[in-house]
Order: C-alpha cells, then sequence, then structure tokens
C-alpha cells in the first residue's frame, strides 16, 4: 500500500445534520423513495433508521439519561462501512466485487462485478452490505474512491493554515458543515482522534469522561479505515465495543470457489477478479469461541 | 489580485465555466482517467452559486456537461463553508433533477411545475397556459385592478396609491430582481409589498 | 449582523438564544466550533435540547415567550455585580445622558410615561433627553449641510441639533443609565427563575459565565434567530440583547455582536431593498401621508441634525433619479409625488389578510412566498386569499398558495379567484447577487438554462412590466405618468439582463443620453449627491459593482472577488465578494477599541489609532479622517463618536426609537399559562391585531400547554422546495410535535402515537416524538407543560403531505416589526 488513508469521524464536533447522509446519495446517484408519503415514520430525527439498498450512510441518534440537571446524552452516530482493514466482506466475496484498494485500504466495490450471491453480509461484523434492483447488487459506502482517484487537491492557503480540497475527499467528508468529518492518511486521523479525546476529557466545562477513540484497534489492532472519537460510551451509538468477523467467513470462504464458480459462469469476464479475490488475508480473520 | 481558485482549477484541469474564466480557459485539459467507468466529473464545466436556504451565504460548485447540472457541491475555497454544506445544501441539485428508484436514472424533478398555468374561477384544477396568454391577462387584471382603486389624494396630499394590489417576496429572489419588482410593484401604486422578514 | 459568519470564531463566550443556530444556520457550527476549539464556551438558552444544545458547554432551559426576563436578569446581575465594560459604557453609549424629567415606568399598570389611553400608543416624547443647548446646521463650506446650497438640491431646512444634558459622574439619577439599573433591580435571579422556569444553579452559572465577557479584553457572542423575534415584543427581545451587549462592551469588536441568524437566502437583500410596506431602499423610509405628504417634508423628517446620516437626502435624490431617470429634476421634486403615500392603514403581511378578507386587496403577487402555509393563523389566511379576485404565484413548483383553492378545508367550485402559477428559474438557472447575513453580496453565476418553460424571475418581472405599460400607453388610467415615466432600461441587446440592474444598484453619475456602457459608476456613496448629478437605486451597496473597465463581468466586480487573503487573522477576508457598506467587515469597528483609539485586545485590532494616525484591518466606521480639496489628509483624532448612524453618535440604553416601550419590560405572551410577575400587565399595550375576530385568543384553562414552533435542519420553512427533494424527504420523513415524557404519560401518549393538537383556530393531527430533550418547567411555582412542533408540511406536493400546523399560531404582532407570534402560544394535546 502507498498511503493508508482514513475518515474520521467525530461525534463530539457532529451536528447530526445528515449533510452527510445527503451529500452520499447525490454524489453516488442513489434513489430516494418517490411515492407520495412513501418513507416509512420513524418517529425519531433518525431516518431511515438503518441502511438499505439505496442507503449507504446514515445519521444514527440515541437519547440516554444526562446527569446533569437539564438535557439528555445525545450520541450522534455515523452508520456506514468501517472499512475494517481485514474486512469479513472482501474475504467472502466470491468475484471479486469487493476488495481492498491497495493504495488506500479502503474496501473496494465493483458493483458490475457482484453476483448477489449475499455472502458479505453475513461476513460483515457491522452488518452493513445491503442490496437492491432484480440482481440483489450489494450497496455499500466505497470510500468515493471515485473521487479519491480522480479529483485533486487544491493547495490553497486560507490565511489559517488549512488546505481546502475539492472532489478528491469522500463527498460525505466534504459537505460536513462543523468539520466532524476528515479524511487522510490514517496514522494522522488516529493521532488526530486521540488528541481530540485528551482535548474532551480535560475540558473544564463540560468534560466528557467516556470520550474514547474508536476503530484504530478493533479486531485484535487491525482496525478499520474509519477512525471515531465517540463523546459517549460506545453501545450509545450502536457499536459493537469488541466486534467479531462472522464464524461463517470461514466457512464461506472455503465454500467461495464452488460458488464462485458457478456464478463466474454466467458473469462474463469476470474470472480473473474471481480468483484474485480467493483468499485474502483469510487466515488472519477472528473466531471468536466463547461468543459462538 | 491573487485568485485563490486559481490553483485549484489548474490542479484539477476541469475544463472552465466562462463566469470562472478568467485567463486560465486555455490550460484546461481532460482527465487521466483509471478503469472503465468515466469519472463523473469528466469534461464538466464549473460555475460558482451560492445557497438558497439560510442565510449564512455558503458557496457551491455547479458542474455542468453538455448544458446539464452533474453534480453540485460546496465551494472548498468559500471562506464561510470551505466546501461544507448541510443535508438541504448538499441536495440542492435535486430541485432540478432526481434519481428514478426503479433504474437509478437521472431525470429531471416531476414534482417541480415547469409550465404557466391558470385555474378558471370555481373550477378544481390547473389548465396549461401560454406565457404570451398569462401575461396578457395578469397584465390587464392588474391595469382593471388598480384603475378601478386608485387613490389620487387625500387630505388634499397627492398620494397615488392602490390599496387594491399586494405584492409578497423578496428573500428569495436576488437583490437585482428585488430591485425590478419593487419598482415595478411601488410604480403602481402598490402599498401592501412585504416580504418574509416579517414571517 | 454587524459582524459576519465567520467573526464567531473570535469570541471568548458564544451564547445562543432564540436560535438553534447548529441546526439552522449550519455552517454558523464551524466557527462556533474554530471559537470552542481554542477554549472559548458555548451556551444555549432554550425550550428545548437542541442539536446546537447537544454540541455546547452549557444547556439552560427556558419558557418560551419570556426572554425579555431572561435578559433582564442578566443585565440586572452585571450591574449589581459589577461586571459592566465602563469606559465601553461611559464613552460610547448614552449612559451620561439626562433623560427627560418625566420619564416614569408604574409596575402597578405595566405603563411606562406617555401612555395614551384613547389612541392606545405612546407619546414618546418623555422617553427622551434633556436638552443643553440648540446648534443650527452648518451650511457653510465644510459644514455637514453646505451642500443644500448646491444648485439641483431641492429646498429643505436642515434640522438644529439639540444637544443632550450630560452627567459623566453617573449621579443624577436620570441618567439613562440609572433608568436602566433601577428599571431592571426588579429582574433578580429568584424572579427570573420564577417566570422563565430554569433552576437557579444552571442560571447563574450562565449569566456568570456571560458577565465574564465585560472585561474589557473579553469579547462574547450573542447568536439569535426568529425565536427572539416572532413574538408581540420580538423587537424590544433584540433591544435587550443590544443593551446586554453594549453593557459588556461586546458591540463592534471582532467576535462579539448582537448576531442575527437570518432565516431567507436573500432575507438581507430583501431588507435593504425595502421588499417593505414602510420602509424605502437603503433603510430610509417610504413616504407616509401624515410626515411625508411632500419632497419637502421628506427631507426635514428624515435628515438627522448630526451622524452621518446628516447625507440622507442625497441618498433619497439619487434613488429618485435612478427611479425616474430624466423625467426626475429639481422642478418636479424628482418624481417624488409619483411615488405612492402611505396612508393610515396598516397593510404588513398580517393585515394583508385582514385586509383581503375585508375585500380591500383584490390582486395578489406571490414572489417564491407561501403565505398559504407560512403565515400565522393560516385557516383565515387561505379563507382571506378565497375572497381575491386574481392571484400570481411565481415559484418553482406549485405551493400551497399557488393552490389554496385545493386546500383540505375550501371547496374549489365556492372560489371565483382567477389564479396564475408562473415557472420561475432555479438558483443556478440564473444570474444575479444575494445578500447574506453578514452582509456580504456574492454573486450567482448561471450554471445552465431553466428547464422547459422556466424563466429566471427577473425576466417575468420584467414581461410584466412591459404587458402592464404597453397597456397604459394605449388606453391610458389614471395618473398614468407615475407608470409611463418610469425609467426601465435594464436591456442588453433587447433582453432583460441583470448586471445592468447591478450597475443600478451601485450608482452612476448621472448624464442625459448616456447608457449601461458610458455611465461613469461611483465606487462609494461618498460621491453621490442631492443634486441630481448622481443615480442610486440602493446607497449602501456603493462599490460592489464600480469597475468601469469591465462593467458586464460579475469576476470584474468586487461583488465577485474571490481573494482568500486575510491580513488581520480574523477571519475578515476584505477581498471575498463585498460587504456593505464600503466593504466594512464589522460594523461599530470604531468601539473595538478604548477611547484613546488603543484596541481593547491587541488580538482583536480592527482600528487602532498610533498617536499621529489610524492604522486599519477593515474599512472604519467613523469619521477617521478628513481630504481636503488638494488631497492632503487631516487624521481625526480619537473621540467619542462610535455609532455615527445615530444623531447622538453613542449607542442608547433607554432609547425613543421604538413605539412600544423605551426598555424592554417583561409582558407575557398573548396566550400564556402563566400571569406576569414582573407587573400587572399582562400583554404589551402596543400588542398588535388583537382585537380582529379571527384571532379567537385561547384561555389556559382550556388549553393548559405552552408550545413553540420551529423547523428542523433537514426541511425549510414550508417545505415546499425541501419537500420536493426525495433525499430530504426520507431523511424527515413525518412532522412531528415532540413533547415531554411527563406529558405523554399524563395523556397516554405512546412515542409514534397520532395526537390531535388544538386550539380555537385550528386543529392538526402529527406524530409524537416523546422525549427527555423537553421536561416540564415550574413557572410561578406551578408545572408547565411545554411542546414543539415542527411547521414545514402541507397539502401540495407529490411526495410529503401533512397537516399546516401554522393554522394554530395567533395572527398577532410586534408594533415595530409586525411580526406574528410564532414562538409562543397554547394549545391542548390528545391521542388521536
Amino acid at each position: 500500500m502507498s498511503t493508508e488513508m482514513a475518515i474520521y469521524f467525530d461525534s463530539s464536533a457532529c451536528t447530526a445534520c445528515k449533510g452527510c447522509q445527503c451529500a452520499c446519495k447525490c454524489w453516488n446517484s442513489l434513489p430516494s423513495p418517490l411515492g407520495l408519503n412513501a418513507n416509512e415514520f420513524t418517529h425519531s430525527y433518525q431516518s431511515p433508521m438503518d441502511l438499505n439498498g439505496n442507503t449507504r450512510l446514515i445519521m444514527r441518534f440515541e437519547e440516554n439519561e444526562s446527569p446533569k440537571k437539564w438535557g439528555v446524552e445525545w450520541s450522534f452516530g455515523r452508520r456506514s462501512c468501517m472499512h475494517c482493514s481485514n474486512p469479513g466482506c472482501a474475504s467472502v466475496c466470491p468475484s471479486g466485487a469487493l476488495s481492498v484498494d491497495e493504495a488506500t485500504g479502503f474496501v473496494r466495490v465493483e458493483e458490475d462485478k457482484c453476483i448477489g450471491c449475499r455472502y458479505c453480509e453475513t461476513a460483515c461484523p457491522f452488518d452493513v452490505p445491503r442490496y437492491y434492483g432484480p440482481d440483489s447488487k450489494v450497496n455499500k459506502c466505497t470510500a468515493c474512491l471515485d473521487r479519491q482517484e480522480n479529483g485533486r487537491a487544491a493547495q490553497i492557503n486560507n490565511g489559517t493554515g488549512v488546505t481546502q480540497t475539492q472532489f478528491n475527499v469522500p463527498a460525505c467528508v466534504h459537505t460536513c458543515p462543523p468539520g466532524a468529518l476528515d479524511f487522510g492518511p490514517r496514522d494522522e486521523m488516529i493521532a488526530k482522534a486521540y488528541e481530540r479525546v485528551e482535548f474532551l476529557k480535560n475540558r473544564e466545562i463540560d468534560p466528557s469522561p467516556h470520550a474514547s477513540v474508536y476503530g484504530d484497534k478493533l479486531f485484535d489492532g487491525a482496525g478499520t479505515h474509519v477512525i471515531m472519537v465517540l463523546k459517549y460510551p460506545v453501545e450509545t451509538y450502536g457499536l459493537p465495543v469488541d466486534p467479531k468477523v462472522s464464524p461463517m467467513v470461514d466457512l464461506l470462504g472455503w465454500m467461495k470457489p464452488l460458488t464462485g464458480l458457478a456464478a463466474a459462469a454466467t458473469v462474463a469476464g469476470l474470472g480473473l477478479s474471481f480468483l484474485t479475490g480467493i483468499g485474502y488475508k483469510r487466515d488472519t480473520l477472528h473466531y471468536d469461541e466463547k461468543k459462538h | 489580485m491573487e485568485l485563490s481558485r486559481r490553483g485549484f482549477l489548474q490542479a484539477t484541469g476541469l475544463a472552465l465555466g466562462t463566469s470562472l474564466a478568467y485567463e486560465l480557459s486555455t490550460q484546461s485539459q481532460a482527465f487521466a482517467l483509471e478503469g472503465d467507468a468515466p469519472f463523473k466529473l469528466v469534461n464538466t464545466e464549473e460555475y460558482t452559486n451560492i445557497c438558497c436556504y439560510c442565510s449564512g451565504g455558503c458557496g457551491s460548485i455547479c458542474s455542468v456537461r453538455d448544458g446539464e447540472l452533474v453534480n453540485l457541491e460546496g465551494d472548498a475555497d468559500h471562506p464561510i463553508n470551505r466546501g461544507g454544506l448541510c443535508s438541504k445544501g448538499a441536495t440542492m441539485s435535486q430541485l432540478r433533477n432526481i434519481v428514478t428508484e426503479d433504474t437509478r436514472e437521472i431525470v429531471y424533478n416531476p414534482n417541480r411545475m415547469t409550465k404557466p398555468m391558470v385555474r378558471r374561477p370555481g373550477t378544481s384544477q390547473w389548465e396549461e397556459i401560454s406565457w404570451d396568454d398569462a401575461l396578457f391577462e395578469i397584465a390587464r387584471h392588474v391595469k382593471d385592478t388598480r384603475d378601478a382603486n386608485f387613490i389620487a389624494e387625500e387630505n388634499g396630499v397627492t398620494v397615488n396609491r392602490t390599496e387594491a394590489i399586494a405584492s409578497l417576496g423578496g428573500s428569495q429572489q436576488n437583490n437585482e430582481e428585488d430591485y425590478l419588482i419593487l419598482k415595478s410593484m411601488r410604480s403602481l401604486g402598490v402599498i401592501a409589498l412585504d416580504n418574509q422578514a416579517r414571517v | 449582523m454587524t459582524g459576519h459568519w465567520n467573526d464567531f470564531k473570535n469570541a471568548d463566550v458564544l451564547l445562543t438564544c432564540g436560535s438553534n443556530n447548529v441546526e439552522n444556520h449550519p455552517e454558523s457550527a464551524r466557527w462556533v466550533r474554530a471559537a470552542c476549539d481554542k477554549g472559548a464556551i458555548s451556551i444555549v438558552v432554550d425550550p428545548r435540547y437542541t442539536r446546537s444544545a447537544a454540541v455546547a458547554d452549557v444547556y439552560c432551559p427556558i419558557r418560551p415567550g419570556t426572554d425579555i426576563t431572561f435578559w433582564g436578569g442578566l443585565i440586572n446581575y452585571i450591574i449589581q455585580n459589577d461586571k459592566w465594560q465602563k469606559e465601553y459604557v461611559l464613552t460610547y453609549t448614552n449612559a451620561s445622558y439626562l433623560v427627560h424629567e418625566d420619564y416614569s415606568f408604574d409596575v402597578e399598570t405595566g405603563l411606562f410615561s406617555g401612555w395614551d389611553e384613547s389612541k392606545q400608543k405612546y407619546v414618546t416624547t418623555s422617553w427622551g433627553y434633556q436638552e443643553e443647548e440648540s446648534v443650527a446646521p452648518n451650511t457653510g463650506t465644510g459644514g455637514a449641510f453646505a451642500y443644500v446650497l448646491k444648485p439641483g438640491t431641492p429646498e429643505f431646512t436642515p434640522p438644529h441639533k439639540e444637544v443632550p444634558r450630560k452627567d459623566m459622574t453617573l449621579t443624577d439619577p436620570n441618567c439613562s443609565f440609572n433608568i436602566l439599573k433601577e428599571h431592571y433591580s426588579r429582574y433578580d435571579i429568584e424572579t427570573v427563575t420564577k417566570v422563565c422556569g430554569m433552576d437557579a444553579e444552571t442560571l447563574e452559572q450562565v449569566y456568570s459565565l456571560y458577565a465574564s465577557t465585560g472585561a474589557p479584553e473579553k469579547v462574547g457572542a450573542i447568536l439569535y434567530a426568529l425565536g427572539q423575534t416572532q413574538h408581540h415584543y420580538g423587537s424590544q427581545n433584540t433591544r435587550a440583547m443590544c443593551l446586554v451587549q453594549l453593557l459588556l462592551g461586546n458591540i463592534g469588536v471582532p467576535g462579539g455582536s448582537v448576531n442575527a441568524l437570518r432565516g431567507e437566502p436573500n432575507v438581507q437583500g430583501a431588507t435593504d431593498m425595502a421588499m417593505l410596506v414602510y420602509d424605502f431602499p437603503g433603510y430610509m423610509k417610504w413616504p407616509t401621508v401624515a410626515s411625508h405628504p411632500t419632497l419637502r417634508a421628506w427631507l426635514e423628517h428624515e435628515t438627522y441634525a448630526d451622524g452621518y446620516y446628516t447625507n440622507k437626502p442625497k441618498f433619497f435624490i439619487s434613488a429618485l433619479k435612478e427611479w425616474y431617470g430624466e423625467h426626475a429634476t429639481v422642478d418636479n421634486d424628482y418624481g417624488y409625488d409619483w411615488l405612492p403615500k402611505i396612508g393610515s392603514t396598516d397593510f404588513t403581511t398580517m393585515s394583508t389578510f385582514e385586509q383581503m378578507d375585508a375585500g380591500v386587496i383584490k390582486g395578489y403577487f406571490c414572489w417564491g412566498m407561501n403565505p398559504a402555509n407560512s403565515t400565522a393563523n393560516t385557516k383565515f389566511a387561505r379563507q382571506a386569499l378565497s375572497k381575491l379576485e386574481w392571484l400570481v404565484a411565481v415559484d418553482w413548483v406549485e405551493t400551497e398558495t399557488a393552490c389554496f383553492w385545493r386546500a383540505p378545508d375550501l371547496d374549489p367550485a365556492e372560489i371565483q379567484t382567477e389564479c396564475y402559477y408562473l415557472p420561475a428559474a432555479l438558483i443556478y438557472e440564473k444570474m444575479g447577487s444575494i445578500s447574506n447575513s453578514g452582509r456580504w453580496i456574492q454573486w450567482r453565476y448561471k450554471a445552465l438554462d431553466p428547464v422547459d418553460e422556466a424563466k429566471p424571475d427577473y425576466e417575468i418581472c420584467d414581461l410584466l412590466w412591459s404587458e402592464i405599460t404597453r397597456l397604459y400607453r394605449e388606453e391610458g388610467g389614471p395618473c398614468a405618468e407615475a407608470i409611463l415615466n418610469v425609467k426601465w432600461d435594464y436591456h442588453r441587446d433587447g433582453k432583460i439582463d441583470p448586471r445592468a440592474v447591478s450597475m443600478a444598484l451601485n450608482g452612476y453619475k448621472w448624464k442625459d443620453g448616456a447608457d449601461w456602457d458610458s455611465r461613469e459608476l461611483l465606487s462609494t456613496f461618498g460621491d453621490l449627491g442631492a443634486d441630481g448629478s448622481t443615480a442610486c437605486a440602493l446607497w449602501i451597496y456603493s462599490g460592489f459593482w464600480a469597475n468601469n473597465d469591465d462593467r458586464w463581468e460579475a469576476a470584474s466586480q468586487k461583488v465577485g472577488g474571490r481573494a482568500l487573503e486575510d491580513p488581520s487573522g480574523l477571519g475578515l477576508y476584505p477581498g471575498w465578494a463585498y460587504a456593505w457598506p464600503l466593504n466594512r467587515r464589522i460594523l461599530y469597528n470604531r468601539a473595538s477599541a478604548d477611547a484613546e483609539g488603543k484596541p481593547w485586545n491587541p488580538e482583536r485590532n480592527v482600528v487602532e489609532w498610533t498617536g499621529s494616525e489610524w492604522v486599519t484591518n477593515d474599512v472604519p466606521d467613523f469619521g477617521f479622517k478628513t481630504t481636503a480639496a488638494d488631497g492632503t489628509v487631516t487624521w481625526t483624532p480619537p473621540n467619542n463618536k462610535a455609532f455615527m448612524m445615530l444623531w447622538e453618535q453613542n449607542a442608547r440604553l433607554v432609547s425613543y426609537s421604538l413605539k412600544d416601550a423605551p426598555l424592554p419590560e417583561h409582558y407575557e405572551p398573548f396566550e400564556s399559562p402563566a400571569d406576569n410577575a414582573l407587573n400587572k400587565r399582562q400583554n404589551s399595550p402596543m400588542i398588535q391585531f388583537a382585537d380582529h375576530p379571527s384571532v379567537k385568543r385561547g384561555d389556559r384553562s382550556e388549553y393548559p400547554i405552552a408550545v413553540t414552533t420551529y423547523s428542523v435542519v433537514e426541511m425549510w420553512q414550508t417545505g415546499s422546495q425541501t419537500r420536493g427533494c426525495p433525499a430530504l424527504v426520507e431523511a424527515r420523513p413525518e412532522q412531528f410535535i415532540e413533547m415531554s415524557v411527563e406529558l405523554a404519560e399524563e395523556k397516554g401518549i405512546q412515542n409514534g402515537d397520532t395526537v390531535r393538537v388544538w386550539n380555537n383556530r385550528g386543529d392538526v393531527k402529527l406524530s409524537a416524538f416523546v422525549t427527555r430533550r423537553i421536561k416540564p418547567l415550574m413557572v410561578n411555582g406551578e408545572l408547565c407543560h411545554v411542546v414543539g412542533m415542527i411547521h414545514h408540511w402541507g397539502w401540495a406536493g407529490m411526495y410529503s403531505t401533512a397537516d399546516t400546523v401554522n393554522d394554530l399560531a395567533p395572527n398577532v404582532g410586534d408594533p415595530n416589526s409586525y411580526i406574528p407570534e410564532f414562538k409562543a402560544f397554547l394549545v391542548n394535546v390528545e391521542k388521536a
């Protein structure tokens, strides 16, 4: 890999405006329900309530009691692909539709290669992949690799030393009004997250004792390419404290050549990518026997 | 004057919109593409705009190819929003174009009414009307109403007003449009001229 | 705002009250956060725990409609604890001015001196100053009024200046400061908590944090929006915030200001342009029968004796010259008589529906506006609309106003209104300038052609005008010359061109026969004359489009500026766009420095007197130098004139400028769950429209629940635009009412239940959102339930529809701004 990259999400700076959720839809030309009052009512600030075949990113809301006299602990979470360093989904994908991008470490999606086997759904420790269309194509965050690869940085000195960018960072990051999302080399994002957590913990007024970094050390240190600063306890963001790749991954990985071959016969020209997808870092996938 | 936009445009090599042309249009070049799928913004022209929702004045960039809107997102150079746009701002392209559910095709937003319409008294639906006919009928209404309800003088003071016509709006228009609306309405004698500043 | 959006980053403390800034002005979050990352404290005071509260350091609840009590308590706290910025207050405000001997306030009646019971209004003389002397206007060479003698200037007598009596020792009880101090002494912590409903500990924390900005080197910003203004005493709410900021020395300083986060993209521009009944472009007054029957009367009534508005006639005459062109001459008073004069009947938005209902208004233009869904008491508004003879809605989509005739509560067969819908171009389908809340005028480039038959509003207006004038040319009509003498020459190559209008707004030297390719554009309103030598539609915009060399290219004009240099580091960006007036980024910036001209804080250096000259990072907002005819510059040493748009040139603590009070005093909302605990009058004596039969006041015995209405980030106003964007509908698919767990339990309501919300004006159904973010408050010792409703839905649109919440809001309003009271009224709630 050249430089491992990561998306940074700071829940303490997030204002839950859903700019990211909408920018994702617009950049990726993803539809929303078009019938009159066709959306399910959620009775919540969150909507839709979960990812779906046309939704790769949602803002998640959770209210919990606060020790303070007024208000609540209101967790604003980002629910989308975490871009695991050792992704179960890519590992089991028989057609090469999901793969790890060598340059950045993000999990690449090539929909035209997807054969609709839905193995990735089972393999994902975060329950992320969804499907759309009659052929059941996978729908998940692409980390806007198209932007990363084709866009170019604009080196602009804006007077505060910040470099502005356009079209070369994921659409969600670009649109974030409070700058709660960022994008950059993974080690820099991790360092930034730890710095932020220290800042939050040590504020004179309104300190956040539960603040933590999420994503850097998961999966026995392999981690993810989304690095989060969580202001409140991890669970309040709907995130697993210690996520595990499904045990099915090993099984599916073993079965893959068979199903993959069958599928490849129906999807012309995918043989090569199918083969290159086999066994990607499969050995490092984790199976926690105590929980299963 | 050092135009910061310049560095960016050179770097991206996008074809330039006339509005931002400066002297750079000759320097644009096509994208070097990898893979099969053409990048969404290949050969687009860019035009800056300002958001149509709150009064933040956030900058946006409209990317246009062959006269059609390909993308709209925050202007990274803009000192207020630095490329950011909230959910509403980030969705401004949908005011014009939406994506169909079944085929994921981009089509004009069918919710937008793009032809002049008239609803005749007592009826329950719109009928299409040509621009010429609509303008002719409205002008007739305006003149008849004004002339029948014109107050030239009040207590010896020249007042030249009509209280029978009202005009509401201005916060959604550009400044130049506001001046034309103001000037036309006030010149007709309209007193009841107001805008969203109150509501 | 007197500052701008980026300026929030310069604050030490940010107090958001009456605004949900991170949600409804999302980019403000970036700059509030920038301040907090440097150690600033942010505070949110709001009836509910909002998304803004979630990212703030301190949250304090408040009962809707009790802001003056909250601010009054803060004023009292600041004075009692000696936190006020003394040098600032003494130098730059009218603290030392002696207010009229007859000034008084009576707690028993809740009335200030000057109340005229028969006319139901105040005579404000006793709110003015004691007079020291009267100074005649200087019309001599170099005098402020020398220009009146120039040929071509209409005859008028400039005013005498009544110099106020002062007591710089602040010992006289009638000092403006002492009156203020006495007035707010009733607003102690206990009283404030009793009225507003928060606890004393939280309140004192907020007061203490915010009052800390009274230290000269500290600065605090107040962020507000419609939560402060949409009350029948909304103007007094804003005055109360000004008083706080003046006492703490926070106006004119980077990171300070009373920041109005305005709700519409160009509401600033529309206000600048005076798309308002009583205003004339550039914050002047539209002529009225009572005060301005003639041009002479206008000039004598509106020209100030001192300060910058001694120049007002120059702006007014130049505007008339632009309006009528060659037809405006000194002999015909520059066409003044052709302008309509306002009579005694009010025609602001709420009144227009009363006037439609009464049959006075017969035809209605709605430009991108949707009152059938947005005004207060929309049910009444729709009934009023149905009495119109004709209606023209110019919009992007079918709004509820365009199709009011098919509202669920109306029968189209009975409505004789002829309704036209004219399709308008989107913002990126046309060009033009727009002004944000920070007064930045920015350019919108046309990116592509409108879809189908849609046209820009400017073209629609031009086509209409050309058709109307054709009729008057052919048929004549009463006072047709008022129409036919209008200068309407904004065409290029035979087509209307907004850039010609930009030049008209900017101003130019008048020359008979000249056109837009040859007129000399002016770079400052300082060059305008009252003698017909200049034409300028909007004086405050002068300079935004002044490049004569490339006059048709926005990118070559200051409005198109995209330079990101920020030499001061304060986020002023002088080369980005154009901030009116004169590209000034912070108004009243003289007050950012002390009496000797040294910045209060060297980190916030906007203007500085070196001892021999002014060094400036921003365009100075004060008389800082004079330039003689030969070009010799004489620097003006520091003085106390920090507010040059007032004749006193000092900011007002006690003020006679509003109609309803010289100092903000607490009154209860029109419909309130509580009795007024601060004086014995329940509502402001000047409340507007309360007697109209459509208002149907409700009582708390029937409607015990206090409600406030607001917006969410995913939706906007009546939702016409946002409910038309599928991704936004998906992100916010339904309308809801937020209520506390306690109220839900009391009413047997579960989260997600459909509930009925009603009062005497209307009845709506919407989804219940039960949350801990709203809690019942103890008010005057009794439990008070508060609920909140969003208001973005109606019956039009193809993706999402629901009931119109504004049916419930009372159509009563403020006597200064005529804003309705959307933010505090009463309802009842039950499970549907």
